[in-house]
């Protein structure tokens, strides 16, 4: 998998690894197994405080996400997909809130909101087909 | 564990110009340590002094335990150190300034210089008078990392260079803070900063604003905007300390230190407040609140057509 940071978008820098991580496990471009890059090796790649990325690296340790393998490093934990698919929709949700407090500020009625939804959705079907 | 770096109450004046006043830091061993501040805020001036090339008015200085006023030559043995302008034997070429310094260090010097050499992609045989800016700035840092120093010293180390000697330079120092030794850097490129730095000191006309952990920093501030419903609501009271504010109509944005979060969301049930959104700031943005001049802008003063 690539890795790829913003520094200045608001979201620490070793949650953007976490999230870059935990989606890549999700969407299966990580397996199970699978070594994730040294911290020297990424923290040169992104040229970021390495530790940031060992902070990263801890964090998903504790999710349960990366195992440390004898001798080899960080490996992709068994059981991590279905952990990832979960994260992941937490992550999905917490924007989604976001938008919608904004559309609330916005004095969008419901209505409004779910006929924009819908729109976005057709259009997003037509593009893929 | 004992600073690596350490200045005390470190005073400088040049004739009337005050370049350091009363500046106090310390650099614990394996961290990188990013001098933030504009062009003229000192920044250079504390780097000379704590390798022993300019004299305190009062206060001390020391790197590696020694002190820099009495053993400034060894702290610069020690030491890796890239100045803001470069002096190198112009004559020499790549591989004969590399000879040069071995001279001066142990055996492993001449290796680990033609190393560092080959990874930049260093031409061996040319003279320095022929390199470009980043070639010659490449060179500088090769000799001053080749005797594989445990504190790496750099002056605005990226400044003037294109964006891929940059990012080379950041992935050398990140490479070097990995290895587990003490990088001190001064620089106004915030950017490079917000990627690269443990600890962040914000130096603004000789006088030290914040020295911080980055991660720190950044979670303690926020940016926030507050949209009353009207234009005669007063503005709420916020909690935290403000460090910028701005006005403008209907609106406040501040940038805020040490705030709590419930007392930002409960900001939104205040009468008269229509919508309040907190945010994140860059360094950058944290940066200017910091050393903004004035602080607090009325932009709605400033304005014209509007008249209460």
């Amino acid at each position: 998998m690539f890795f790829d940071v913003d520094p200045s978008n608001g979201v620490p820098l070793y949650e953007q690894v976490v999230r870059q991580v935990v989606y890549a496990v999700a969407a299966e471009s990580l397996n199970a197994g699978d070594l994730v890059p040294s911290v020297r090796e990424l923290a040169r790649e992104l040229a970021i405080n390495p530790n940031t990325v060992s902070r990263a690296y801890r964090q998903l340790q504790d999710d349960g996400v990366l195992e440390s393998v004898r001798g080899t490093g960080l490996a992709v934990a068994a059981g991590a997909m279905a952990r990832c698919r979960e994260a992941r929709v937490k992550l999905l949700q917490a924007r989604l809130q976001q938008v919608l407090i904004e559309a609330q500020q916005s004095r969008l009625d419901p209505g409004e909101l779910r006929g924009l939804v819908e729109s976005e959705l057709a259009g997003m079907n037509r593009r893929e087909v | 564990m004992a600073p690596v770096i350490r200045l005390d109450k470190v005073s400088k004046r040049f004739g009337r110009e005050v370049a350091l006043d009363q500046v106090s830091l310390e650099v614990p061993p394996g961290v990188v340590f990013a001098l933030l501040g504009e062009n003229g805020a000192g920044k250079t001036t504390a780097i000379r002094i704590l390798l022993g090339l300019a004299e305190p008015d009062s206060g001390s200085a020391e790197v590696l335990g020694l002190p820099s006023a009495v053993k400034g030559l060894e702290i610069r043995h020690r030491v890796g150190y890239v100045p803001e302008r470069l002096s190198l034997y112009d004559w020499m070429t790549v591989r004969e300034i590399g000879w040069f310094t071995a001279g001066f260090y142990g055996n492993g010097f001449l290796p680990e210089y033609q190393r560092l050499a080959s990874q930049f992609g260093l031409p061996d045989g040319k003279k320095i008078k022929g390199l470009s800016k980043g070639m010659r700035a490449k060179v500088a840092l090769s000799l001053a990392m080749a005797h594989q120093p445990e504190v790496l010293v750099l002056d605005e180390p990226t400044s003037g260079l294109d964006a891929l000697v940059r990012r080379e330079f950041l992935e050398s120092m990140v490479d070097r803070a990995a290895a587990g030794q003490t990088v001190f850097l001064s620089s106004h490129q915030i950017g490079d900063v917000e990627r690269v730095a443990d600890i962040v000191a914000i130096l603004c006309k000789g006088r030290l604003l914040v020295v911080e952990r980055l991660d720190e920093l950044k979670a303690r501030v926020r940016q926030v905007t507050v949209t009353l419903a009207d234009e005669t609501a007063p503005f709420p009271e916020l909690p935290g300390t403000i460090l910028f504010e701005r006005r403008r109509g209907r609106q406040w944005q501040a940038l805020v230190r040490d705030a709590e979060a419930e007392g930002l969301a409960s900001l939104g049930g205040v009468a008269g407040v229509q919508a309040i959104e907190a945010r994140t700031p860059s360094l950058e943005e944290i940066f200017v609140a910091y050393i903004q001049p004035g602080r607090n802008t009325d932009l709605t003063r400033e304005g014209a057509g509007r008249h209460d």
